[in-house]
């Protein structure tokens, strides 16, 4: 296995979906080529996850000079936590290509495919000018993705999307860019990866708390916490969904890891002291959501919300300041992409067949259509936390982390999950359940390609679900690694 | 013989825009002798310059003749190979442009040649006196390509008030450089950075009296705030590849004459000129952006853009006061906004010559179902220009801003940061017409020839583009020169000035 494979992994979607983009090939040999090339990523990601010794820290790392003058480098490379993410992306993607199988355009996969360069990129990136290089990079065929596929007012909303993204984005640069320039005055070189970062000293109190904020926005807004939050609602009603898709499964995910893994390493004070903050946004957003998505009559903008209060919760996780905390956080992102993920997916097809516009249009889908209710049914108790899926195990892990981080606070995120369970199944029962008042709904069930696309996230959704240790080892001694040598607070378990 | 060399650009060029006059005066030349005359000459320039390139050199050929008011070395080189292929690549891009517009005779291509023979002396020169001339020579030309089509009396009108506004603000140069003649007793560069050094309080008063008319002049010629008034009608009235030439390569030239006389002579006084900078910034940024949102007209907002990217350039001018090694960022933004523009630009004027239609935002709609290549080209060069990775917009952005940082501006480049993240409004809103709107049927073309030199000449700009900003280290397998090699050669330029 050599260190080139990573590399590999980055740069083949993009290649790919340059080679198709000068073919005259026909959407199916697109799509089929796109599929393939996902399912050989997933064969190498898979052969890495074997390979991958969880203590060893930072792995197969390629480090090669890009703009020297400046040392900034082609540095990438894989430790436990990225890895796991990579796992995620590498299954999620081609499963979702078999639910998005038909009715697609060209420029649709070739977009998917330069996402996954992006998202890949920016995973596995160690030099930070290379992460937002990207950063960037991935968010582009989602902007085309949006304005050509979407519904409604598609351009207001691509418009807006994009504005708000790179606006944060662009704090970010200056952010990296003050770091830099801060590490050069105080060691003589240039250097833009992250551990060099770490190493700097000099920057003043208020410095980092400004530099920290400049961060937690750029990444906030990708997540998107309260209350940098206002983009999604547009875009995931107007978006297509596969945009949707990436975006709340795969997108938001990056600006959580990269929460971990700039922020902490680089501002370890400013982190602890402002974790009590964090955690209350993160709490506040959770509810606040839940809320508004209980209020939704548009299902897409129910499921908006919905995702947006799981990841406030991620967020809450994170700023824990324990393993508890932070391996929940983990575990729920991996839980969380999966359940969405599907869930999203799901309602795209419930879209393209029934043309329905709110949950009270939908109804007696549960009898024209039993496969398709009992995956949806299985991936919104995962959602919930039902106990014997992922996000019990994720859950509870965050509310241990919160209680010992703070006892009142634990009291108030355990009772959250409430608010939850009460959007989704009452979604549920009025969307899925209940028999239409005149004629029966027309809706096709779920087709074999879809349920065996579909298959692995329902063993993993049980498998992680009763057996979490296997999938908590790879990436525990980084976690371990974060809190104890950079946060210097021991770890309590 | 070795200083002959050094003169040979010049001369090629010289005798390219004589002799594109007189056969001018014969019927039997059609435009495409026209333009491959120009192209032969050009490339002939070119190749020399490129030649001189790679040691550092800094000559004063036959001293007698010329007094030491024209200097050759590595930074004139560098600035003289620019323009040479900013005018070439004009020349190229708008063939197809040149074809469809009846009024483009083979004036138009000596008057060019004119204009380029007098930015290279501007690259060249090192005293003040010869800077005003080749600059009239240079404006001149100008003036002349903006009116060019007679008849249109919005082509007129521009170029009147080029005209009237450039001649009274030349004069401001020429008076600059009397107070300054007057106290230091020399107009040659050196001499003037002799007397700076070597004097200080009250004896310095004149010159920066003198140096801010200079500057008046040079924020007039880069339409910087308060002297941008002029632009947006004198772009909009000019012909699309004049309008190119003038955001781009004439840009370039103007700047090549004051990055010079910063460097050389006026460095050590930047803390008379920085504060004024500080807010023509400012005001360049917010004027330029202001501007810009508010067009409806595609021309018009690039050329709103223009001074945008002008107020980046001053982040980088006002930064040399901190370090003076930063120049080389100046330099590469000049390349990578030389490279970009052209391409923007060019790109609008080869549609523009089949679908004579294509003016305002609306009229760009459904562009890439129609025309795929060209919309993602335009993507690409608008990308460049709202400095997204991946291009080289991105790299120039990246250095201007570090080294706007890295001299304590911070708070000047977030003002910068700011401004990038509103141009993302106007250059996205321009994308999302091209590809998520289907095209109205009063801007369908037909038979759109794609076999067309501008049309190759888009696809290298935007290779060129992509290179810039991804390198050949990001794509191991290519055997391509890295991104460094510019910064390197930008610095050899700024040593040939020999400052330390």
């Amino acid at each position: 296995m050599s260190a080139e494979s990573l590399s590999f992994i980055i740069f083949l979607p993009a290649i790919v979906a340059f080679g198709l983009m000068i073919t005259t090939a026909n959407v199916e040999a697109v799509r089929n080529i796109a599929f393939l090339t996902t399912t050989v990523i997933l064969a190498l990601v898979l052969k890495i996850y074997i390979n991958f010794d969880p203590n060893a820290g930072m792995q197969f790392v390629t480090n090669a000079p890009w703009i020297q003058t400046y040392g900034i480098n082609y540095y990438i490379g894989v430790d436990g936590f990225s890895l796991t993410i990579l796992m995620l992306i590498a299954i999620l993607i081609p499963t979702s290509y078999l639910l998005l199988w038909e009715g697609r355009t060209k420029g649709y996969w070739i977009n998917m495919l330069l996402v996954q360069t992006g998202v890949t990129g920016a995973l596995l990136s160690l030099d930070v000018i290379l992460f937002y290089f990207f950063w960037e990079v991935m968010l582009l065929p989602v902007f085309l993705m949006i304005g050509i596929d979407g519904f409604g007012d598609k351009v207001f909303t691509t418009i807006k999307v994009t504005i708000y993204t790179m606006a944060g984005s662009l704090l970010m640069f200056i952010g990296i860019i003050y770091l830099g320039v801060t590490f050069y005055n105080e060691f003589g070189f240039w250097s833009f990866q992250y551990n060099d970062f770490t190493k700097i000293t000099t920057l003043s109190y208020h410095e980092q708390v400004y530099l920290f904020l400049t961060f937690v926005i750029a990444f906030g807004i990708k997540i998107p916490i309260f209350p940098l939050h206002t983009w999604i609602m547009d875009t995931y009603k107007n978006a297509p969904t596969g945009a949707v898709f990436l975006l709340s499964s795969i997108m938001a995910k990056l600006g959580v890891y990269a929460i971990v893994r700039f922020m902490i390493p680089i501002f370890p004070e400013i982190y602890i002291e402002y974790s009590t903050w964090f955690v209350f946004i993160g709490l506040f957003g959770l509810v606040y959501f839940g809320i508004a998505a209980l209020m939704q009559n548009d299902i897409k903008r129910m499921f908006a919300y919905s995702s947006a209060s799981h990841l406030s919760f991620i967020a809450a996780g994170i700023f824990s300041l324990n393993a508890y905390g932070i391996n929940g956080a983990l575990y729920l992102i991996i839980a969380h992409a999966i359940a969405t993920g599907a869930l999203f997916l799901l309602v795209g097809v419930l879209h393209d067949e029934s043309k329905f516009k709110t949950i009270s249009d939908l109804g007696g889908i549960a009898k024209v259509a039993p496969i398709f209710t009992f995956i949806f049914a299985i991936m919104l108790f995962a959602n919930i936390g039902l106990p014997g899926t992922n996000g019990f195990v994720s859950e509870l892990l965050i509310i241990f982390g919160i209680y010992e981080f703070n006892h009142t606070l634990g009291y108030i995120s355990a009772l959250t999950v409430i608010i939850g369970a009460s959007y989704m199944l009452w979604m549920f029962q009025r969307a899925i359940l209940q028999d239409r008042v005149g004629e029966p709904r027309k809706m096709r069930d779920l087709k074999i390609k879809e349920i065996i696309g579909l298959a692995p996230w329902i063993i993993l959704v049980f498998l992680m679900g009763v057996y979490p240790e296997p999938f908590i080892d790879k990436f525990e001694p980084t976690v371990t690694h974060f809190l104890n040598d950079i946060l210097k607070i021991g770890v309590m378990r | 013989m070795t200083e002959f060399l050094y003169l040979v650009p010049l001369i090629t060029v010289l005798v390219g825009a004589l002799v594109l006059m007189f056969m001018s005066m014969y019927d039997k030349f059609t435009l495409k002798h026209f333009i491959t005359t120009t192209s032969i000459f050009l490339i002939i320039a070119l190749g020399f310059s490129v030649a001189e390139f790679g040691d550092l050199f800094s000559a004063k050929p036959y001293n007698e003749l010329f007094n030491n008011a024209l200097v050759f070395d590595t930074y004139a080189n560098f600035f003289g190979v620019l323009l040479i292929f900013g005018t070439l690549l004009i020349v190229l891009i708008g063939e197809h442009y040149f074809y469809d517009h009846s009024y483009f005779k083979g004036e138009f291509f000596s008057v060019l040649m004119f204009a380029l023979f007098g930015m290279m002396l501007i690259a060249n020169s090192n005293e003040l006196i010869t800077a005003y001339i080749s600059l009239e020579i240079a404006s001149f030309a100008i003036y002349i390509l903006v009116g060019f089509q007679s008849e249109d009396a919005k082509r007129v009108e521009a170029m009147f008030k080029y005209l009237v506004l450039g001649s009274f603000i030349g004069s401001f140069f020429l008076l600059g450089t009397v107070l300054i003649y007057g106290v230091s007793g020399s107009t040659n560069l050196n001499d003037i950075s002799t007397y700076i050094t070597t004097h200080s309080g009250s004896d310095l008063n004149l010159i920066y009296i003198g140096i801010t008319l200079l500057l008046f002049t040079f924020l007039f010629k880069i339409a910087a705030f308060p002297f941008q008034s002029w632009v947006l009608d004198v772009y909009r009235g000019a012909p699309m590849l004049v309008t190119a030439y003038m955001a781009s390569t004439f840009k370039v030239a103007i700047f090549s004459l004051f990055l010079r006389a910063y460097l050389q002579t006026f460095s050590t006084i930047q803390n008379f000129w920085d504060p004024i900078l500080y807010v023509l910034i400012i005001f360049t940024l917010a004027y330029g952006t202001w501007i810009a949102i508010t067009q409806k007209i595609i021309k018009r907002m690039l050329a709103a853009s223009s001074i945008v990217h002008t107020g980046y350039i001053l982040l980088g001018f006002i930064s040399l006061g901190q370090n003076i090694d930063n120049a080389y960022a100046i330099m590469f933004y000049l390349i990578s906004y030389l490279l970009t523009a052209i391409g923007a630009f060019g790109l609008i004027s080869h549609i523009i010559s089949e679908t004579k239609v294509r003016v305002t935002y609306e009229d760009f709609k459904g562009l890439a179902h129609e025309r795929p290549f060209l919309a993602a080209a335009m993507t690409i060069f608008l990308f460049s220009l709202a400095g997204i990775p991946s291009t080289i917009g991105f790299i120039g952005k990246f250095y201007i801003f570090t080294e706007a940082i890295n001299s304590g501006y911070a708070s000047l480049t977030i003002v910068a940061i700011i401004a990038t993240i509103i141009s993302v409004y106007y250059y996205f809103r321009l994308i999302a017409m091209m590809y998520f709107y289907p095209a109205s049927d009063a801007c369908t073309s037909e038979g759109f020839d794609d076999k067309r030199i501008s049309t190759y000449i888009v696809a290298f700009l935007a290779a060129l583009v992509v290179w810039g900003g991804i390198g050949s280290a990001i794509v191991f397998f290519i055997p391509a020169p890295n991104i460094d090699a510019i910064i390197e050669v930008s610095k050899l330029a700024i040593e040939s000035l020999f400052l330390k």
